[in-house]
């Protein structure tokens, strides 16, 4: 784990506790308020684009969503997972024919597309998980493919054939139905935040460590009694789950769900984004979301050659940022301050030193007070 | 490090509202009429989307030559759709957002299926010009029509004429993509009730290049004619093969393997012999406007367009703009006359008429086959 | 039983395909662990410039068709061959002390730069290799009809395989390979120049992917700039199936792909033949984590 040149050295003004050269509250929020105006003053600038472009800030969402999903198990557990597009797809087509066979309000099948996706990540995933790197590879490919394949062939019946299936009803949030791309827009990225601030909670948790200590060491995590397959597992099914919550907000999106928009190109497409962006990053997840999935719409003038430049791209970036664009900081924890029930002044140090260059949005909410470097934290787990 | 990114994400979101803006400062009230022209500019069905985008255009441009839509001229604006749903939807929006009221277009039916509801929100009108998925003029859309003929029809014909040549026992292959399946499901359904019996009835990979397992099973099923109802690369090889294999069992395709490619793939000898049905192919049309069109389309591009699909494009533009012309440029008006008022309208391939559905009324399929010489002919 | 040997034939060939493919994925694994994405483009590549020399330029009616076919033969691996060095020096050489998943995505990147690169050059269209070679007849193999070709490919897959096994068995390059692959740090201290082992890897998996490309073209006759896609997908299927990192175990691997998707076609379905080898692919694993024949390598403590 290569150390973030930047980490040291922390600005004027900033107390020096503080590990990180963070924004400070106030910036973060109007930042963030600032992008979820975007659509307002689209509308407001009298853009006939708009819509358009509205369309391509969802798709970026949806991406950073999954490719968010996808970091669990590829980034912080270091599992070599190149089928995410599997999973993806069950909680699509969870929704549609829950959706479309027994009638539930589409966002109401958002619990059980996760659920689905998550159980049948726990089954497949039981007996593979303890395979080194490239063999779990080829296996996770063989896995969207037996997907897509099933789905092609009407696998019960349920699943329209190459078809896909057509017409699935429009979200409705609190009676309000959501049909238009700047409606789409508060939906999809309302959930990008919520991804944000749980994931990050999730990294800081002492599973998240415990995780992290697994990727660096799995001889040693396993020694000090980290049960690792079960973690590694479990990582697994959170990554899932959270797919296939994607995955109803994509057919709620699209309306009509096809085989093909789950093949093995979307799940390189999806690994592409989290090694780009930075292995482990929520940040740099983002930003390879943006680079990955916005890029190639600026590029629309140069059809044919879009590609080969956007493949150039990715190995030269390689070349110069093998660590991802937006790398991870580097993991050292801090013990807790004494837990004395003030996490309004604990909160913005509370939990990780460089682990502060690693968060995007969301103030940094207490994390759980139990805590302590992560190799001794975790000595109660797997027995 | 933190500031990178926000500098980034700003310089993003920058460039996406930047670049845009061009666009919108040249949306004028009373320009030109802009007619969308949805296709797979890019992608596996490139050489179709091209070819629409020339016929389409050809024809917007001898409009304009007479006077365009009620004295006002008429812009074509391509959205690419890549043939890919996905990428079709940013199109859609892309092409709304440019102020079309109608589109022409697209090939694929999973590429219709993923845009139709878009339209239909945005008031636009669509005619498909090559999506003959059945389901699509099933969900009672107003503002959807098609100038092409949809997969029911041609798996009617389809199973009429194996009978007609008097087989009796049909080995159906499909490629499971979206158009084969639906033709192979159409014409089996029909061959049950008409007596023909099925052997075999099962999908192949494209892509795979080698179909020689299925072909030895398929022998081993001993039918008297193969239905092939995928696409034309894929009939080549199994052309190819089932020659090289020493077996002359005839074969019969659907439209998708209208193609020239075809020939090349198996080689005249294998190819020799082999029949599909079609809609007339661009140099089988008859008609003076037809035969107009395809001159100015030589002389332009060199070359005859390589499928019907793209002349179909030009009776879809020939129908949008004939409905602006009765109807102006609302696209609900537009669509309430194509379901009524147009009747007869003489278009590249045959009368127009559309039924409430939004499909084209009349029968436009043909048989065709493959002669020594790797010749189309018509039956 | 007529069914079974015509089937486990039509297996064969396409396994023998698969094995030569596999055979550059395996060999670039076993010095550089790393999964060369680009590979499948590599085959490609072979494909379309065998179509440029025997249809574009009408080398075999210019020399004939038995010279026109070595020349073709040399040309295709030579070029290919030197592409592929290319594309280590490019994209894979500065990577090679990164982090494993950084090269993973160059050579996805390079794999797409490539396909695409191709496209632009030859055109989206499917291209017909015209040229009849050989004629169209058949041999008889246990009482089945096998068409020339086919017996032929699998004999030229055979023979270079063959080649191979004693390149690497019996030179001290071949040895070299061996020791660079099983533990890199140790070959260098006994002298092993490690660069140009990787440098000789990536000369012959390449050429044995682009003469795999070049026989694909002649066997199946039509060729289009994505087929690199699906035939490198499965060939790394079948060398991990057989042991990545191994040689044996990617030739084994190839022709048990073969037969496996054609018997899977024959006896179950033919729309659920990729699922069924997957499924295979994944109990083999389950029984044996590392493949049929694993690489030697000590596990790391």
């Amino acid at each position: 784990m290569s150390f973030s040149p930047s980490v040291p050295g922390p600005p004027a003004g900033s107390p020096p506790a503080a590990p990180e050269a963070r924004l400070p509250l106030p910036a973060k929020a109007a930042g963030v308020a600032a992008f979820f105006l975007i659509p307002v003053v689209l509308q407001k600038a009298g853009l006939g684009s708009a819509p358009y472009w509205l369309d391509v800030l969802n798709t970026v969402g949806l991406y950073a969503i999954l490719a968010l999903s996808l970091n669990v198990i590829l980034g912080h557990a270091g599992m070599f997972h190149m089928g995410h597009a599997a999973f993806f797809a069950v909680g699509a087509y969870v929704t549609a024919v829950l959706n479309l066979d027994c009638g539930w309000p589409v966002l109401w099948t958002l619990p059980a597309a996760g659920l689905a996706a998550g159980l049948f990540a726990a089954v497949v995933a039981g007996p593979i998980i303890h395979l080194r790197g490239d063999y779990l590879l080829i296996v996770t490919i063989g896995i969207v493919e037996i997907i897509r394949i099933a789905l092609t062939n009407d696998v019960f019946g349920l699943t329209g054939g190459p078809n896909g299936r057509m017409g699935i009803a429009r979200p409705t949030v609190f009676g309000f139905r959501i049909t238009r791309p700047q409606h789409f827009f508060y939906l999809i990225w309302f959930s990008v935040a919520v991804s944000l601030v749980l994931f990050r909670r999730l990294e800081l948790s002492r599973f998240g460590r415990a995780l992290r200590f697994i990727k660096e060491d799995p001889v040693a995590a396993e020694g000090i009694g980290i049960n690792t397959s079960r973690h590694k597992l479990l990582a697994f099914v959170i990554g899932a789950v959270w797919a296939g919550f994607a995955g109803t907000i994509y057919a709620a999106r699209m309306r009509t769900i096809s085989p093909d928009s789950f093949n093995f190109s979307e799940s390189v497409l999806l690994f592409t984004i989290v090694i780009l962006g930075g292995s482990g990053s929520r940040r740099g997840v983002l930003l390879g979301s943006f680079l990955v999935m916005g890029l190639p719409e600026l590029f629309r003038g140069f059809q044919e050659s879009r590609l080969l430049v956007f493949g150039a791209a990715l190995v030269v970036m390689m070349i110069f940022r093998p660590q991802g664009l937006l790398p991870p900081g580097p993991a050292a924890y801090m013990l807790p301050p004494p837990w004395d029930g003030a996490p309004g002044a604990g909160g913005a140090r509370n939990g990780a030193f460089g682990g502060g260059a690693d968060e995007a949005g969301g103030a940094g909410g207490p994390s759980p007070p139990a805590g302590g470097p992560a190799g001794t934290g975790t000595s109660g787990e797997g027995r | 490090m933190r500031r990178t990114i926000y500098l980034t994400l700003a310089a993003a979101i920058g460039a996406a509202l930047a670049a845009p803006w061009g666009a919108a400062a040249a949306l004028a009230q009373e320009g030109p009429v802009k007619i969308g022209l949805m296709g797979p500019i890019t992608g596996q069905w490139a050489s179709e989307g091209q070819d629409m985008l020339n016929v389409v255009q050809i024809l917007a441009d001898e409009l304009n030559a007479s006077g365009g839509i009620n004295g006002r001229k008429v812009e074509i604006v391509v959205g690419d759709d890549g043939g890919n749903p996905k990428t079709a939807t940013l199109a859609a929006q892309r092409l709304i957002s440019e102020g079309v009221s109608a589109v022409v277009g697209t090939y694929g039916s999973s590429v219709t299926a993923a845009v139709q509801d878009i339209y239909d929100e945005a008031g636009v009108v669509q005619v498909a010009t090559g999506s003959t998925s059945i389901a699509l003029s099933e969900k009672g859309l107003k503002l959807f029509f098609r100038t092409c003929p949809r997969d029911d029809e041609q798996g009617r014909f389809l199973a009429a004429t194996v009978k007609d040549l008097g087989f009796k026992r049909a080995a159906i292959v499909h490629d499971n993509t979206s158009y084969a399946k639906g033709l192979a499901d159409e014409t089996r359904a029909i061959f049950r009730d008409s007596g023909v019996e099925e052997a075999f009835f099962d999908a192949i990979t494209p892509g795979d290049r080698d179909y020689t397992a299925t072909i030895t099973k398929i022998r081993a099923a001993d039918p008297d004619v193969i239905v092939f109802t995928g696409y034309y690369p894929e009939a080549g090889l199994i052309l190819r093969q089932k020659r090289e294999m020493n077996w002359d069992v005839p074969m019969i395709g659907g439209d998708a393997t209208n193609n020239v490619a075809l020939v090349e793939g198996a080689g005249e000898e294998a190819a020799a012999g082999y029949y599909f049905v079609s809609p007339p192919g661009p140099g089988d049309i008859k008609g003076e406007k037809a035969r107009r069109l395809l001159e100015a389309f030589r002389i332009r591009y060199d070359a005859l367009p390589s499928s019907v699909w793209a002349v179909l494009a030009g009776d879809a533009f020939g129908v949008i703009a004939e409905g602006m012309k009765a109807a102006g440029t609302d696209g609900p008006a537009i669509a309430e006359y194509l379901h009524s008022g147009l009747q007869g309208y003489e278009g590249l391939t045959g009368p127009i008429s559309f039924n409430e559905k939004g499909d084209r009324i009349g029968d436009v399929y043909s048989l065709y086959q493959v002669d020594a010489a790797g010749r189309f002919v018509l039956k | 039983m007529d069914f079974f040997i015509q089937q486990f034939c039509n297996g064969l060939t396409t396994g023998g395909i698969y094995a030569l493919i596999a055979l550059g994925y395996t060999m670039v694994y076993g010095v550089m662990k790393l999964i060369n994405f680009a590979h499948g483009e590599l085959f490609t590549l072979g494909a379309f410039l065998g179509y440029l020399l025997l249809v574009t330029l009408g080398l075999a009616g210019a020399v004939g068709p038995a010279l026109g076919l070595a020349l073709s033969i040399v040309t295709v691996s030579g070029l290919v061959a030197a592409a592929g060095h290319l594309l280590e020096r490019v994209a894979y050489r500065p990577l090679r002390n990164s982090d494993r998943l950084a090269a993973v995505v160059s050579a996805l990147g390079a794999s797409i730069f490539l396909q695409n690169a191709i496209m632009i050059v030859w055109g989206s269209q499917y291209r017909a290799y015209s040229a009849r070679l050989l004629p169209a007849v058949s041999l008889d193999v246990l009482g089945q009809p096998i068409p020339l070709i086919r017996i032929l490919v699998f004999a030229a897959a055979a023979a270079l395989m063959l080649l191979l096994w004693l390149f690497i068995n019996r030179t001290r390059t071949g040895l070299a390979i061996r020791a660079a692959a099983i533990d890199q740090g140790a070959a260098r201290l006994m002298g092993i120049d490690v660069s140009r082992v990787i440098a000789v890897v990536f000369v012959i998996g390449p050429a044995l992917g682009g003469l795999a490309g070049l026989m694909a073209g002649l066997l199946y006759g039509q060729i289009n700039f994505n087929m690199g896609q699906l035939y490198g997908l499965k060939a790394f299927t079948a060398a991990i199936i057989g042991g990545i990192g191994n040689i044996q175990g990617a030739m084994i691997g190839g022709l048990l792909l073969g037969l496996l998707e054609s018997l899977g076609a024959a006896y179950v379905s033919v729309a659920w033949k990729d699922a069924i080898t997957f499924v295979v692919l994944i109990m083999i694993l389950v029984v044996r984590p590392t493949g049929l024949l694993p690489e030697r390598v000590a596990e790391k403590l």
